[in-house]
């Protein structure tokens, strides 16, 4: 079992252009564990991938405040690859492409890097696991043996994110807007690879803007994040009702004084 | 050493008088010629032509496990190839036995790609060449297997090494070198390592390069091919010297419709200091000439790589591409990548690109958020980057040696 926890979060990042400093996330609190689906949900510009990006440990995030922890444990000070060995996860909306190492290479890597050298994975068990994943993601052998993500259309980008987590199988993963781009049958694919993740080992911080992804990754618990804060907490239910009245009348409901990234345009 | 001992020991070495005419006005070009300069790259203090000397050194003896063709030292003490070469005219011999059984062919094809009088490097190489071999492949010649060439800088001994390889590709023959440097021993001495490659109209000649010389030596290398009609030369250069380092690579695309792949590989480290030349010069019509570089520099060493693409009035019809690109791995590390192209004609494709920079931290973020440690992660984007160039190289063990000299060098052992 493991569990993360978001403590008062707050988090800025310096643009390069300007120099100044702007406060992103303003006291983000959340709570999960593996055998959860949480789903985070907001408008544009509000923060919830710099929330996916610090709890990897990505550059350029400053904690200003509060803390992340993983099994009761501070990673704030943990390299991004260690946080990944102890179980983070992060499908990226926009994964680096990495010319001259294969898919199937990085993902061999991958796998023992969290094997000491006298467990390694064998090439026998690597490909079956490799081969059982491709087929549940509709994705081709052929895939495996091109230059990680070089040239990948978005769909094929995504559907290697899914095929990363179901190899690597980390204890919590944060899907960064994995539906972006997709169309309905390939969002179907990547529902049922994570869905096939779903269980008492695995938990999962699912962001998105829109509901229809939740129509295949039903989630425990949704959050609504606006203005760097987490404003409203519910079930399925609460996704449904934002997809019908918008973050707009959310917000007014809540009585909260936010401009929405669209409203100005 | 003056000319007339230089010529008494020429005498007692039994060479013929054309070798000792080319030494002799070499010897008097040292003092009239300068050290060719290099763009944005010092090396005129270094002693690349103070050992002047020509001696014959025996070897000693050593453990070296000998390929095909293997000169320790100024002395061939390995020489098999497969028979039916031999048979069907493939010599690969002696420099000196070559001057000595047939002055005629060497009259007409040496010292003519890579001229005395250019530079006191150039003259200097030629008054004391002390070393070397040539390779011919007849006309029509398939050479199916790579030929090796293993050569070893002994710096057990104390003395330069002048080395001169040449090789004449006949008319339509195709064939693949591999030339391996390396050097033992840590007496301090200078190598001057030269290659002439004349391809004939219609050959084909993969010419391979793996140099990894100790710290002990100072390198000048010069290694150009000239490239006739419809002929085609494809440098793969792997400069993994530990030792500071000066050197050309160019391709002369004299005939029409020839082409010139000109790929090199540089690692640097430690207080290394390293100045590359690749050079394409399009001189005949329809010509084609690419280069493509990459350089990965360590710990507080120096790598500067200048791509000049050059492309003469009258090449009608030509392309000159190049990309040279360096990685910096250090904060004290310094390195450049220029390119330089001198286009003389109008009707011509030519283009350009350059990098210098550090490892894409987008990059490394993405292999490191699944859990690979930096210094692997690293490995894998510096095989990435080198990868373009690495696919070029024939031979797959070549490319794996690389690899491993690669790996020694980022671990800074």
């Amino acid at each position: 079992m493991a569990k993360l926890e978001v403590r008062d979060l707050h988090v800025s990042v310096k643009d390069e252009e300007s120099k100044s400093t702007k406060e992103i996330l303003k006291g983000v609190n959340l709570t999960m564990q593996t055998g959860e689906i949480h789903a985070i949900m907001g408008p544009n510009g509000t923060g919830k991938s710099t929330l996916s990006e610090t709890i990897m440990g990505k550059s350029g995030y400053h904690v200003t405040q509060g803390d992340i922890l993983l099994d009761g444990q501070s990673i704030l000070d943990m390299p991004v690859d260690e946080r990944a060995r102890r179980g983070l996860f992060l499908a990226m909306q926009y994964p680096a492409e990495v010319p001259g190492v294969t898919n199937a290479e990085f993902l061999r890597v991958a796998i023992n890097a969290r094997r000491d050298q006298d467990h390694q994975i064998s090439v026998m068990d690597f490909l079956q696991k490799l081969d059982r994943n491709l087929s549940l993601l509709d994705m081709k052998e052929s895939m495996t043996e091109r230059y990680l993500n070089e040239g990948f259309s978005g769909g094929e980008k995504k559907r290697n994110e899914i095929l990363q987590l179901l190899m690597i199988e980390p204890k919590i993963a944060i899907l960064d807007e994995i539906d972006s781009g997709l169309d309905i049958d390939a969002l179907k694919v990547v529902s049922k690879g994570v869905n096939s993740m779903r269980g008492k080992d695995f938990g999962a911080l699912i962001i998105t803007h829109y509901q229809r992804l939740l129509n295949y990754i039903v989630p425990d618990t949704v959050h609504v994040m606006m203005d760097g804060r987490i404003v409203k907490n519910g079930g399925p239910e609460l996704a449904k009702k934002l997809e019908a009245e918008g973050y707009t009348g959310l917000r007014d409901e809540l009585g909260l004084d936010i401009p929405l990234v669209d409203d100005d345009q | 050493m003056n000319e007339q001992e230089l010529k008494q020991i020429s005498q007692a070495h039994n060479e013929p008088a054309a070798l000792w005419d080319i030494r002799q006005k070499a010897f008097q070009l040292i003092a009239k010629t300068k050290l060719p300069t290099m763009q944005r790259f010092s090396y005129q203090d270094w002693p690349l032509t103070t050992e002047n000397d020509l001696s014959w050194l025996p070897p000693k003896p050593s453990n070296i496990q000998p390929t095909q063709f293997t000169l320790l030292g100024q002395m061939v003490i390995n020489h098999t190839f497969p028979e039916e070469w031999q048979a069907k005219g493939v010599r690969v011999m002696d420099m000196f036995q070559a001057w000595h059984d047939d002055p005629t062919t060497m009259t007409k094809y040496f010292a003519k790609v890579i001229k005395p009088s250019e530079s006191k490097l150039t003259a200097f190489h030629y008054a004391y060449m002390n070393s070397g071999l040539i390779i011919k492949v007849p006309r029509n010649m398939e050479l199916k297997a790579p030929l090796e060439l293993n050569l070893i800088q002994d710096n057990r001994i104390d003395g330069g090494l002048n080395s001169h390889v040449l090789v004449i590709a006949g008319q339509n023959s195709s064939c693949s070198i591999l030339q391996h440097w390396s050097s033992l021993g840590k007496q301090v001495n200078t190598l001057n390592s030269m290659v002439e490659v004349i391809a004939e109209p219609g050959s084909h000649v993969n010419f391979s390069a793996l140099d990894e010389i100790g710290v002990s030596s100072t390198v000048t290398f010069n290694r150009r091919a000239l490239i006739k009609r419809d002929a085609e030369v494809n440098w793969a250069v792997g400069m993994m010297n530990d030792c500071n380092t000066v050197g050309d690579i160019d391709a002369e695309l004299v005939g029409d419709g020839s082409q010139a792949h000109s790929n090199m590989i540089g690692v640097t480290g430690h207080q290394q200091h390293v100045g590359i030349n690749n050079r394409v010069t399009n001189r005949g019509k329809h010509t084609l000439g690419l280069i493509n570089q990459r350089g990965v520099i360590n710990d507080q060493s120096e790598l500067i790589f200048n791509g000049i693409g050059q492309i003469i009035h009258g090449a009608h019809g030509s392309q000159a591409d190049q990309q040279n690109r360096v990685l910096v791995m250090s904060e004290q590390a310094r390195g450049d990548a220029n390119p330089i192209l001198l286009i003389d004609e109008n009707d011509v494709e030519a283009g350009h690109a350059a990098s210098v920079g550090p490892v894409d931290p987008h990059q490394m973020y993405y292999l490191m958020s699944r859990g690979i440690p930096r210094k692997l992660a690293e490995q894998m984007v510096i095989r990435g980057f080198l990868g373009p160039v690495l696919d070029n190289i024939p031979s797959a063990n070549v490319r794996q040696h690389m690899i491993n000299i690669l790996e020694r060098k980022l671990k800074n052992e």
